[in-house]
């Protein structure tokens, strides 16, 4: 994403009105950037419906929702774009009417195509793609594909009570700043302590998808101990569905909830078993917890993932690198990075 | 047509979901992600309470709403929103305040949780103690900017919203203000001032003229009466009438009430050598001659963007003098002015004024933007931030209904994460303050103070009503006869406001029963008088004597803070889950000013600086994270 003087021009003052809020968090400078950004953004299930109304909010300048399928009885629990429509219509060209209405200034488009379809042409007009409920293949190919190109990448799913996030965005710079407390002058009151902010440019170099889930885990040494201890549980929980994902081409659904039950069991020790590690890192349970796509998990992750979008782009603070793993059941959310 | 599938949540959960009532206080930028979340979640009964109209600078993150619906109600547009999520759910919207009597302890004890969306303490306090009257489990939330929190809140279990000292609003002693700017906010407070003492309501905390009383010129008699003296022949007896009459009588001219506020004042204020042994002495200015005169400014930028030059804030000063002038004048004879962030003249007004003093007093000139976010207390907000608080309200509330109360977190929102890693920062919550003066057996508390100097009508506006939370309280004296100094029926004790406390035999050692029957609170206050409170203190409320200690610690912070933050990582605070020592981070939703306060309901009070400016205290926290964390404490 290029962020030359041309496309910084100046905010109007219907923008500065609408976006106040967020310009006194993040500068005039990081709006600038958004409102040059073109995102596409595939499946449009509850987390990409989160994902979709946060960064049209911030105020990019357009998005592309891209998803071949239709909505189906699970979107009542968490796309709230099409949440009461009727199932059958595609969920990306349904979800475009309530989208649009978020912000009139953002241009909303859809794309009912199938994203493993499209030749990688298409794919390198975007300045940010983002990848929702997407079988890993497909992740990685993209991901490759916006390296070369320059393209900040993303990806994230949500299961039940857990969901992951994933970006890679190359070589990424970035400003981060530092409010520090200025000293009082010798004779001041105390009380006068003000704050300074230090801005310093940052730079950043990401991993691939791909090499992250090459990592392997098998070496039985102490240092693979604490690193197994520390990787939390939603990474291996989100790889069991992610495999099953891949496999079946299709998410664990509740029409079959029986039948995909003894599958994610089979996959866990499938996986675990391929990865090398040991089986606790995935409690038997899990799959109690992992069905739909939960509103407020949705939201959360949703989150997450839109704010580092919206980071990426403004070129402002710190991304997390490069996994972000909620799991709700135990309420925990961290970054995390497999390949260190 | 539940949108929660069987499969997704236990099956028992998922009946209490479909079963549950909720109500949510507030449907701004958590509030609108809230009823989002609840509805698909399933819930099918919910309340909603917002006094507020949808304003411009909500629809950055406040998805319910649209440009169209600018000024309606924002619980009634929620509602008809969120109502596209699920036909069949049934939500009520009470465009109302929640301080409002109908919303008594028999209309809270109707839900099954609570859940807040609030962006002030006072009503945060307010359904606390509502909360643990009507025994009904609370999910407490704020944000602010990039940061956010969720507390559970549940009667004997945990710690209720006031168990731990808030810490006291930002003011600025009056010599400050009045004699002695330092910071670009002494001067927009100051021009706050000026415009309640021009167009709005005449409070005497509020003056604009040279404090002659300032504590240090009184250190020499002789010299405060010098000064006295020079006062009546510097301003030529205009002080013996308001400045709001002088400047009716001389028609609002904007070169008589410059010359008079940034000529004459000033010159008067450097007859007050004393103030200027150790400080720059402010410069008088003459409104003919002002730096920036005859330029040309650079327009290309935005004019809310860039620093004004002098002559410009001086036209625009003549600008919105005419056009306030005028405003008034259409309200009629009493008519006064409310200020408000984002009415144009208004809002230029302050930000002139406070720059042409910042200049006289060799203070950094700030931008309309910038003067903005100070002056109307602007709390930073995005949608992200609100979107992950709410659905961790959804997941702590499931946990409730699930019957696990004991498993619910207070869950912190960090920046960037922890050194542990950890974005979201789960703690324990801590177990109830056996001594706080809200959810305690026996609420009680002291009160310090001049008991020769503090009123009737202070004790029950400022003390009790501002301070304490209370909405219409009845106070009594222990005395043994119950001598009533208070009491919430009007007409009753009015005679009583201007007397003071002493008057009623009130001394060291006195308790007086305060009752305030809509909260169903009972709090006893123990007087404790001192002759002289610091920094201009009228009052000093102190929930548990041991923590009241003569300040010789004084560096400044304010009370309460200290103990907040000292706690941080200790056990008394909350703890994290796995005993990191995890920066816990505290903070207020608190977006704009406190139009939702108590003030609305019984007494009118402009909106005041009061609320937020105390709340976003942000600061390096020198914990083991060392990332340059923003910290935000609420209270």
């Amino acid at each position: 994403m290029d962020s030359s003087e041309s496309t910084m021009d100046t905010i109007t003052q219907d923008e500065a009105e609408l976006y106040d809020r967020q310009i006194r968090l993040w500068g005039l400078d990081a709006q600038r950037r958004l409102r040059a950004a073109t995102v596409l953004l595939i499946g449009m299930k509850g987390l990409g419906a989160e994902v979709a109304k946060n960064i049209i909010l911030s105020g990019i300048k357009a998005i592309t929702l891209m998803d071949p399928n239709n909505i189906d009885d699970e979107d009542k629990m968490s796309q709230f774009f099409v949440s009461s429509a009727a199932p059958g219509q595609n969920r990306a060209e349904a979800s475009v009417p309530q989208a649009r209405l978020l912000n009139p200034m953002v241009t909303v488009t859809s794309d009912t195509s199938d994203p493993s379809e499209k030749d990688d042409n298409f794919f390198l007009q975007f300045d940010v793609i983002c990848v929702t409920c997407s079988p890993t293949s497909l992740q990685c190919r993209l991901d490759k594909l916006c390296f070369e190109n320059k393209i900040k990448f993303f990806s994230g799913d949500v299961f039940g009570f857990y969901g992951f996030t994933f970006a890679d965005l190359g070589l990424h710079e970035y400003l981060h700043e530092e409010v520090k407390m200025k000293k009082p002058k010798e004779g001041e009151d105390n009380s006068k302590q003000t704050e300074e902010t230090i801005s310093t440019k940052e730079k950043i170099v990401f991993t691939r998808l791909e090499d992250e889930l090459k990592f392997d885990w098998s070496a039985d040494t102490p240092e693979m101990k604490r690193k197994l201890r520390q990787t939390p549980s939603a990474f291996f929980i989100t790889r069991v569905y992610e495999e099953f994902l891949e496999q079946h081409g299709r998410r664990p659904h509740l029409k079959t909830i029986e039948a995909d039950t003894k599958e994610l069991q089979n996959l866990r020790i499938q996986l675990l078993n391929k990865l090398g590690v040991p089986a606790k890192v995935v409690p038997e349970d899990f799959f109690q917890c992992g069905f739909g796509e939960l509103s407020p998990v949705c939201a959360i992750v949703g989150g997450v993932l839109a704010q580092e979008v919206i980071k990426a782009v403004s070129q402002k603070d710190a991304p997390l690198n490069n996994f972000f793993l909620y799991n709700g059941v135990n309420d925990d959310g961290f970054e995390a990075k497999i390949s260190l | 047509m539940a949108a929660i599938m069987n499969g997704v949540l236990e099956k028992s959960l998922l009946e209490n979901i479909k079963k549950s009532k909720l109500l949510m206080v507030g449907a701004g930028g958590i509030g609108c992600e809230l009823l989002k979340n609840l509805v698909l979640t399933g819930f099918t009964d919910i309340e909603l309470i917002d006094l507020d109209t949808i304003d411009v600078s909500n629809l950055n993150r406040q998805f319910l709403f649209r440009k169209e619906h600018v000024g309606k109600s924002k619980a009634e547009v929620a509602k008809e929103s969120a109502l596209k999520f699920n036909p069949e759910a049934k939500i009520t919207a009470h465009h109302d305040s929640i301080f409002s009597p109908e919303f008594g302890l028999d209309f809270f004890k109707g839900f099954e949780i609570v859940l807040n969306a609030l962006d002030n303490r006072a009503a945060r306090n307010h359904v606390n103690r509502m909360c643990l009257a009507a025994d009904i489990p609370l999910v407490e939330s704020g944000t602010a900017g990039y940061l956010g929190q969720v507390t559970v809140i549940k009667k004997g279990s945990t710690e209720c919203y006031e168990c731990r000292p808030q810490a006291p609003q930002k003011t600025f002693p009056g010599c400050t203000i009045r004699n002695t700017p330092s910071e670009p906010i002494h001067c927009v407070v100051w021009a706050k001032h000026l415009f309640n003492q021009l167009f709005g309501e005449n409070d005497p905390d509020q003056d604009v003229s040279p404090d002659t009383e300032d504590p240090e010129l009184t250190a020499d008699a002789g010299q405060a009466a010098l000064a006295t003296e020079a006062k009546k022949d510097a301003v030529g007896g205009i002080e013996r009438k308001s400045t709001r009459a002088w400047a009716m009588d001389i028609g609002y001219d904007a070169q008589k009430i410059f010359n008079k506020l940034f000529r004459d004042d000033i010159k008067y204020l450097l007859s007050m050598e004393t103030l200027w042994k150790k400080r720059r002495p402010p410069q008088p200015l003459d409104f003919d001659c002002l730096p920036g005169k005859g330029e040309i400014m650079n327009t290309s930028a935005m004019r809310d963007q860039r620093v004004w030059s002098v002559q410009e804030c001086a036209d625009a000063f003549t600008q919105c003098l005419s056009a306030l002038k005028n405003d008034l004048n259409s309200r009629g004879e009493n008519g006064m002015l409310v200020w408000d962030k984002d009415d144009h003249h208004a809002m230029d007004f302050v930000t002139c004024v406070s720059n042409i003093r910042a200049h006289v007093f060799g203070i950094p000139l700030r931008s309309k933007f910038d003067i903005k976010s100070m002056a109307g207390n602007i709390i930073p907000a995005i949608a992200t931030t609100n979107a992950i608080i709410a659905g961790l309200i959804v997941m702590e509330s499931l946990k409730i209904l699930a019957g696990n109360v004991s498993k619910c977190r207070q869950i912190f929102l960090n920046r960037v994460p922890n050194d542990r890693k950890r974005l979201l920062v789960p703690c324990v919550i801590s177990k109830p303050n056996p001594k706080c003066y809200v959810c305690s057996e026996k609420p009680e508390c002291n009160v310090i103070l001049n008991t020769t100097k503090i009123t009737i009508r202070i004790l029950q506006d400022k003390i009790l009503k501002s301070h304490l939370n209370m909405i219409a309280p009845d106070v009594e004296i222990d005395d043994g006869k119950g001598t009533i100094i208070i009491s919430s029926e009007e007409g009753e004790t009015e005679e009583n406001n201007d007397k003071l406390l002493s008057d009623f035999a009130i001394s060291n050692g006195t308790r007086l029963k305060c009752d305030d029957f809509l909260q169903n609170y009972s709090l006893n206050i123990n007087i404790v008088h001192v002759d002289k409170l610091d920094k201009e203190k009228e009052f000093e409320v102190v929930g548990d004597m041991s923590q009241f200690q003569p300040k010789e610690d004084e560096n400044g912070k304010p009370e309460g803070e200290s103990q907040t933050n000292g706690n941080v990582p200790s056990t008394t605070k909350a703890k994290p889950d796995d005993d990191e020592d995890d920066l816990v981070l505290l903070e207020d939703d608190a977006e704009e000013e406190i139009s939702k306060s108590p003030g609305n309901l019984s007494r009118k009070r402009p909106a005041e600086p009061s609320e937020d400016e105390s709340l976003i205290k942000k600061k390096k926290h020198d914990v083991a994270a060392g990332d340059g964390e923003e910290v935000i404490e609420i209270s």
